[in-house]
């Protein structure tokens, strides 16, 4: 690449200044952005914050408190259910048992 | 940049980091040559150049803290410019159908040589794809060497030695009416 080429480049960009002002425009900028990120984090805006966050606290303690409230009567209808059927076992068991005696009693009784 | 200058600026970003605020507008007066015309040459429009030269320095004045020194200042300047430039023609590709001679504020044509030829110059800059159009502005605009704009543009550095090299081709060729900016980018589009 020829150099003068190159040369002409660099002349074709050449920097150049911005308006006048422009340390000042930005330093209004800056005060002005600044000022917005303060006013969205101000006081003004604190109890709105303050109240959504306790409202989401108490819904995420109630949600929290519905589970294992619905988790305890799960397991109440579980243990309630074993019960259920072992007691039918034991009432079979039983059955069986006297089933088993009452043959022998009325042989017994003919003799 | 000479040495006293230097220190200036590391004296202006010490004290702009410590919050004073007239430190942060000498650090603004002492930059805003380059970040306005790289601003400028990327998007072709004066007043969208002022701004995004805005935002540039808004965002130094936030990430102030993660600035090391006078030289990563520098590197750190050029590199959000052409960033966000990029993005900003990404996002608005009527930006690179301006062409730079419609706006009379935005020449310089006080030095010596042919001023025609550099206005076509900028205009046919003005036309390549953003990311080349990047790296012939930090190469000739801002006198960077290939491997620094490679690590400015996050780019591998074959990558900048091609759009040197297809831009400059470009460039020559159109000033000659031979080749045209499509034909060299092919799939770039407009915009990449």
């Amino acid at each position: 690449m020829s150099p003068d080429f190159e040369n002409e480049l660099r002349e074709a960009l050449r920097a150049v200044d911005p308006e006048d002002g422009f340390a000042e425009r930005v330093r209004r900028r800056i005060a002005s952005e600044t000022r917005m990120r303060r006013r969205w984090l101000s006081a003004r805006w604190a109890p709105e914050a303050l109240a959504a966050s306790v409202l989401v606290a108490v819904l995420g303690v109630y949600g929290w408190e519905q589970r294992r409230e619905r988790q305890g009567l799960e397991a109440r209808q579980q243990l309630i259910e074993a019960l259920r059927v072992t007691g039918e076992k034991l009432d079979l068991a039983y059955r069986g048992v006297q089933d088993a005696s009452r043959p022998a009693s009325a042989d017994d009784a003919g003799a | 940049m000479t040495d006293g200058a230097a220190c200036s600026v590391c004296d202006s970003l010490a004290r702009a980091r410590a919050g004073d605020p007239s430190a942060f507008a000498e650090l603004v007066r002492q930059h805003q040559r380059t970040v306005y015309s790289l601003a400028l040459r990327m998007l072709a429009d004066r007043h969208k150049a002022e701004d995004l030269a805005q935002e540039v320095f808004l965002r130094l004045h936030r990430n102030l803290a993660r600035v090391q020194s006078d030289v990563h200042l520098l590197f750190w300047l050029r590199q959000v410019t052409t960033r966000l430039a990029i993005d900003r023609l990404r996002r608005e590709p009527k930006y690179q159908l301006l062409p730079l001679r419609a706006d009379p504020g935005i020449a310089s044509e006080n030095s010596a040589g042919d001023p025609l030829l550099r206005r076509q110059l900028r205009d046919l800059i003005g036309q390549l794809p953003a990311a080349a159009r990047a790296v012939v502005l930090l190469r000739y605009q801002e006198d960077m060497e290939p491997l620094e704009i490679a690590t400015v543009l996050e780019m591998p550095l074959n990558t900048v030695k091609s759009h040197l090299k297809r831009s400059l081709a470009v460039l020559r060729g159109k000033l000659s009416g031979v080749a045209s900016v499509a034909a060299a980018f092919p799939g770039d589009g407009s915009v990449p």
